[in-house]
């Protein structure tokens, strides 16, 4: 039994026209039990700047809090918000400082830089950036995710499209994985505004 | 017969005074001036902002007030140099606190924290103390709106309206004639610039020569605010302002 999957958790990240979207599902367990369905596994990290955490939930929450700390000292420092490439930089140096003792989780980062291109990318547990161009996915239905996007995913969607097809991607593989589902949160960030939605899955 | 004493920090000359803290105090006293006024929706903080030559590139971004929380500003008078050792110190201290109990810290805590930090070089030998003033705009759970002051040698104090720097008496005194405790943001920030205009010497004020920053509730996200203005925000106050003395 891997460490990666001991508590369960997915996420995934697709880009659209102008746009993002990032999503993961909410629940939290110890192996096969379920402890809550109230655990959303993507963060805030500037207004248009999102982080994505699966894995080792202790990691997740530690992980969070550290990038908390790191992004707020760069936006007190620079008077400005992160970009979401600034901020992949700053995921994989952080990431690689624990080489030989790595954090258990492979983060995604989301956003829309302030020249409105869109940007996602995945890292590894020590840090290596997956630079993509249409989707990323982590967590324990990684396979199942990679099955949904790659044929549910087109270029070049607009806002709403993009969460029709992020949210359908996620429900799909999560009800084919038993340490991921429970409904999910689902964030899409245009350029000027970002909107979270929650979506109920089967809660079985 | 001063000379032995005053190179030391941490020795008392024979009148118990501590020179080198003193010569600090001083230091601030060439300062520009930067003020402070608590509202009951909000805090300003007002700075001014020394032009030294034309030639000298104008900055967009503030020299004199700094975000050091979600929740919290500051204002120097002193040693730029110094006061940048210390607002790194805040803002970590600030942070480590959010990331180990999970909520913003409380603004006395953080104050004291610093100023702990400025004490201790008027106590162990060796260097000098840190030749910054500071005025602590911040709010929290505990007691909402704050406005903290401090000094060189880590004393601090809570006010509801003060002023650090060069001029700092005049203003003290203008503000012991017209505050009252419950005037709001506007009025407030109306008065900050009052303030400033009357102890700048140079008759008319520009956004080059002031900065400007304000506390308040966005009550629609029921989130803090720290703003610190921008130069077009700053030239709206001030002409407001002119136009009113206009009109009186």
């Amino acid at each position: 039994m891997s460490i990666m999957e001991y508590n369960g958790g997915s996420c995934v990240a697709m880009a659209g026209k102008n746009c993002v979207a990032i999503a993961s599902d909410l629940r939290l367990g110890v192996q096969s039990i379920s402890l809550t369905n109230n655990f959303p596994k993507v963060f805030a990290m500037g207004d248009k700047t999102y982080l994505g955490l699966t894995g080792l939930a202790t990691d997740v929450q530690t992980l969070y809090e550290l990038f908390r700390y790191k992004v707020n000292l760069y936006k007190f420092r620079e008077e400005r918000q992160i970009q979401p490439k600034t901020f992949a930089n700053l995921v994989s140096s952080t990431l690689y400082e624990k080489r030989f003792g790595p954090y258990f989780s492979f983060p995604v980062v989301a956003g829309v830089s302030n020249d409105n291109t869109p940007f996602i990318c995945g890292f590894d547990s020590i840090g290596c950036i997956d630079f993509a161009e249409d989707f990323i996915v982590s967590g324990t239905a990684t396979e199942q995710l990679y099955g949904m996007c790659e044929s549910v995913y087109e270029p070049n969607l607009e806002p709403d499209d993009l969460f029709e097809t992020i949210s359908q991607a996620l429900l799909n593989a999560q009800d084919r994985d038993c340490i991921s589902g429970w409904g999910c949160v689902v964030y899409v960030i245009t350029a000027d505004k970002c909107i979270k939605r929650l979506v109920k899955g089967r809660q079985d | 017969m001063s000379r032995s004493y005053d190179s030391r920090t941490t020795i008392f000359s024979p009148e118990g005074r501590l020179y080198q803290v003193e010569y600090a105090l001083e230091a601030i006293n060439h300062a520009g001036v930067a003020l402070g006024i608590v509202a009951k929706d909000g805090i300003v903080l007002a700075a001014e902002k020394k032009v030294t030559s034309k030639l000298l590139e104008q900055e967009e971004s503030a020299e004199k007030l700094y975000h050091i929380g979600d929740n919290m500003l500051c204002a120097v008078a002193g040693l730029t140099a110094d006061a940048n050792i210390l607002i790194n110190y805040a803002r970590r201290v600030g942070q480590q606190y959010l990331q180990t109990f999970n909520e913003e810290m409380p603004c006395e805590q953080l104050v004291r924290r610093v100023c702990d930090l400025k004490q201790g070089y008027t106590q162990y030998g060796g260097l000098r103390p840190f030749g910054v003033s500071f005025l602590y705009a911040g709010w929290d759970h505990i007691r909402g709106y704050q406005l903290f002051q401090s000094n060189p040698s880590g004393n601090y104090g809570s006010w509801q309206a003060n002023s650090i720097g060069g001029n700092s008496t005049s203003v003290q005194s203008l503000m012991r004639q017209e505050y009252k405790d419950d005037i709001n943001l506007d009025e407030a920030s109306a008065m900050a610039v009052k303030f400033l205009s009357k102890t700048l010497d140079s008759n008319s004020l520009t956004h080059e020569k002031i900065e400007f920053a304000t506390i308040t509730k966005d009550t629609t996200k029921n989130k803090m605010v720290c703003k610190i203005w921008k130069s077009d925000e700053i030239n709206e106050v001030l002409n407001k302002y002119q136009e009113t003395q206009r009109q009186s």
